[in-house]
């Protein structure tokens, strides 16, 4: 029987899983915690699709142009065409396997607008989509799992790839319950392991999105993709451990941005842009703010409570919970946060990488959202690849007899088990919250060359010092050995945003503020030996 | 303020207390309050002994993915939402649920949750809507974050071999209301495992981070 290994169990990851299993392929699926605990589950706002009954004068070819447009055209036209005429269906998929969608009387699903689209698309499931679309997932995997086609590994993290001659035939993982590296034979590997939060400590998303498993496979030879475009959402709080997220539904019912000068407010986005000021795209309110030396406020108090209680209950229990902040009175302090990567793995049409064998899907793959990423196209875009992922394997012959590992495996067990017989009391959190703090000054919303050069050379730094740590025995395995891989994803990030002179949806230079047709292809990073090199896909090696 | 923790090196050693000072801000939650101890300074009790730092997990830190579950001055409660400002006494007290076997620290071994549900076949299989189906109590089950608060605080709970808690009824209820093929079926299980034992204390209601009204799905599964 064709075995499948899916790394990741958020919502890519279990649409892979269940698509697989429904073709008879057994598919082992590894995350350190169950489902409910994945990034998928704080997706909030929706997920698009243009279905027949769609809005007078949408169709498929508006969402294919503004999902394009909104990039920058940078997404792939053929993928991205895959994508938007897939909508329909995956969305039929989802109300079948019984996800609960917001419905109108007659039961048919609720339809939203959203951030740079001409029509209203985004489906919805009140205020926790996400957290919907897993619950139907996590049932439909559950089926199979009774059936014996899925099986759910918890409490293991993926290590490193088998990897021989261009060809992926498993992985490294590491079992935290059994404390040791377990090695697995697979027709295939499919990661699913979401973002790289971690470049940046705090973020809107969850803290088991780290980058590692890309960090590694990058120095195991895989080639890694516009890393330079990070969305940053400009609307967040900030408590000690993360940024929540001010929905913009807030500012999408009349909320407000300011900030206060000699006693003063002023409402600065609507003083440059007009009325609709405070509803321009993320990164144009992001970067606005950037330029704003006091602390910017989203203002809501105006709206009532009626309408506050009625539309914005989150965005009240949250300010109100974490930030002791009664938004029926008083202004809400906002600052912007990386919210999503459109960079990741390189991938080909079928969503496999440069090794055969090794595909990957949903957010740690970058395909779709070119330089900028619309609301609501993630979702679909977990779900459309790990669909896409799993009829390709489907499809192909079993990979037949794997080499031998031996040798790679030991040495790689080797290597744990030293730096961890010599305890240090300086843990490996010190040195993310240093790269975090680097990341932050250096990858932030404006770059420029100097500081990206700077930033360049504190991951360099870091680097040189994790190759010595020994290990703080007290923390866990994961934490320890993710180290490197997540400093040199860092590095390759950096070095992504030094190459690319020019400003393109979310990555912006203040050295360089324009937007060149020199560089309208994407960025792709390979690692040799420890040299990071950088070119334009111009030959669309990996956009068909 | 004093801060003591129950803890557990591994599945296997016995559990022991340390305690630690905090100094930080009231306004901090208990999550920050641990990853204060654990990576201010190098982690030491109050007597100056230096040890390891305190395991526990978490996830998205702002109370919706359940990995946070632990017990706090005697409440089972999310880590990350649990305010200290918000607990009385002098000391506060945090331990692993103790329904659950103890992986290292705080952290817990919640497996039977889903073994459960699996081995019983708790799916919806294909959306065929009941007519009288509740759409707000559907939307409000499937928010259940398999936390397992609601089985630490069950008084029929024990460890999950023949009853299964809230948490199951409540999937129960959610497979069998979107699906009502699989209805009979269902209500089969959930009286083996839920219904015949389930005394109503409702304490699950009261400590549940997402205030799922169990009662209705207990209502609507025992209505023929
Ligand atoms: C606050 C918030 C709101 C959002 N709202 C929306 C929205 O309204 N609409 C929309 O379209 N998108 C939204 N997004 C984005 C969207 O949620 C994500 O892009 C999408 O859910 C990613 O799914 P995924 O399956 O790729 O990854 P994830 O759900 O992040 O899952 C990653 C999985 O990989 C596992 N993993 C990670 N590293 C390892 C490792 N080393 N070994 C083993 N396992 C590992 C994790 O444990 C997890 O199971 C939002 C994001 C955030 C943060
Ligand atoms: S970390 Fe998610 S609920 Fe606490």
């Amino acid at each position: 029987m064709k075995r499948v290994l899916v790394i990741g169990s958020g919502i890519s990851g279990m649409a892979c899983a269940v698509r697989c299993a429904r073709h008879g392929v057994h598919v082992m699926l590894v995350s350190p915690d169950p489902s409910e605990r994945s990034q998928s589950i704080m997706a909030a706002g929706g997920i698009n699709a243009v279905i027949a009954d769609c809005d007078a004068g949408d169709s498929v070819a508006c969402h294919i142009e503004d999902t394009l447009k909104g990039g920058c055209y940078l997404g792939g036209r053929r993928a991205v065409t895959g994508l938007c005429e897939n909508g329909e269906e995956i969305l039929k998929m989802l109300v079948g396997l019984g996800t609960v969608f917001s419905v109108d009387k007659q039961g048919q699903p609720l339809r939203r607008a959203f951030g740079g689209q001409t029509y209203k698309r985004t489906y919805y499931c009140g205020a926790s989509t996400g957290k919907q679309i897993v619950s139907a997932l996590v049932m439909e995997a559950r089926r199979f799992e009774a059936e014996g086609l899925i099986e759910r590994r918890l409490r293991c993290c993926f290590h490193s790839a088998l990897i021989h001659d261009g060809v992926c035939y498993g992985a490294l993982l590491y079992d935290e319950t059994a404390n040791k590296p377990e090695a697995v034979l697979a027709d295939a590997v499919v990661m699913a392991t979401g973002g790289q939060n971690a470049l940046f400590g705090k973020t809107t998303g969850s803290t088991q999105c780290d980058g590692y498993a890309e960090g590694r496979l990058f120095m195991q030879g895989a080639a890694l993709k516009n890393l330079e475009f990070i969305q940053f959402h400009p609307t967040t709080i900030e408590t000690p451990q993360k940024r929540m997220l001010i929905s913009e539904a807030a500012r999408g019912e009349g909320g407000r941005l300011f900030y206060e000068r000699d006693g003063k407010r002023i409402y600065f986005m609507e003083e440059k842009y007009g009325a609709k000021g405070n509803l321009m795209t993320r990164d144009v309110i992001s970067r606005e703010m950037g330029a704003v030396k006091e602390q910017v406020y989203l203002d809501i108090s105006f709206l009532g409570k009626k309408l506050i209680d009625e539309r914005l209950p989150e965005v009240r229990d949250i300010c109100a919970k974490y930030g002791s902040i009664d938004v029926y009175t008083q202004p809400i302090p906002v600052s912007p946060s990386v919210h999503f990567f459109m960079g990741g793995f390189a991938v080909h049409s079928h969503h496999e990488t440069n090794i055969r064998s090794l595909f990957a899907v949903g957010e740690c793959a970058s395909m779709y959202h070119g330089a900028n990423r619309l609301g609501g196209n993630s979702l679909l875009a977990a779900m459309y690849s790990g669909g896409v992922a799993a009829e390709e394997i489907a499809g192909r012959p079993e990979v037949g007899r794997a080499p031998d590992f031996g040798k790679f495996i030991s040495q790689e067990y080797d290597k744990m088990q030293e730096r961890q017989s010599a305890d240090s009391p300086f843990p490996v959190m010190y040195i993310r919250d240093m790269l975090a703090e680097s990341m932050r000054s250096h990858m932030g919303i404006v770059r420029d060359e100097k500081s990206l050069d700077e930033g360049i050379s504190d991951v360099e730094h870091l680097l040189s010092v994790a190759e010595h740590l020994r290990y703080d025995s007290s923390v866990r395995h994961y934490t320890n050995y993710s180290l490197t891989g997540i400093l040199t994803l860092a590095r390759a990030t950096l070095q992504c945003a030094r190459s690319r002179k020019e400003s393109r949806g979310a990555h912006y230079r203040s050295d360089a503020p324009k937007t060149s047709d020199e560089y309208g292809f994407s960025t792709i990073i390979t690692y040799d030996g420890g040299s990071y090199n950088v070119r334009l896909d111009k030959e669309h090696e990996y956009e068909s | 303020m004093r801060v003591s923790i129950l803890r557990q090196k591994s599945a296997e050693s016995e559990p022991y207390r340390e305690i630690f000072e905090y100094d930080g801000s009231p306004d901090n939650t208990i999550a920050v309050l641990l990853d204060h101890i654990n990576y201010n300074d190098d982690i030491t009790d109050i007597y100056g002994k230096r040890t390891d730092r305190i395991s526990w997990e978490c996830s998205c830190l702002q109370g919706i993915c359940g990995a946070c579950a632990m017990v706090i001055n005697g409440v089972p409660a999310l880590a990350c939402e649990t305010f200290v400002r918000d607990l009385k006494g002098e000391e506060i007290d945090i331990r692993p649920l103790s329904k659950f076997p103890v992986i290292r620290d705080l952290i817990v071994d919640r497996t039977s949750i889903h073994e459960n549900l699996k081995q019983t076949n708790i799916y919806i299989g294909e959306y065929q809507p009941s007519e009288k189906s509740s759409h707000a109590q559907q939307y409000i089950t499937a928010k259940c974050l398999k936390c397992g608060l609601c089985l630490e605080v069950c008084p029929n709970y024990v460890n999950g071999r023949n009853f299964f808690g809230a948490v199951f009824a409540n999937d129960c209820y959610l497979a069998a209301s979107r699906n009502r093929s699989k209805s009979k079926e269902i209500r089969g299980v959930y009286s083996k495992h839920f219904g015949a034992d389930c005394s109503r204390s409702l304490s699950c209601m009261d400590v549940c981070p997402m205030k799922i009204p169990t009662i209705t799905s207990i209502a609507m599964m025992n209505r023929k």
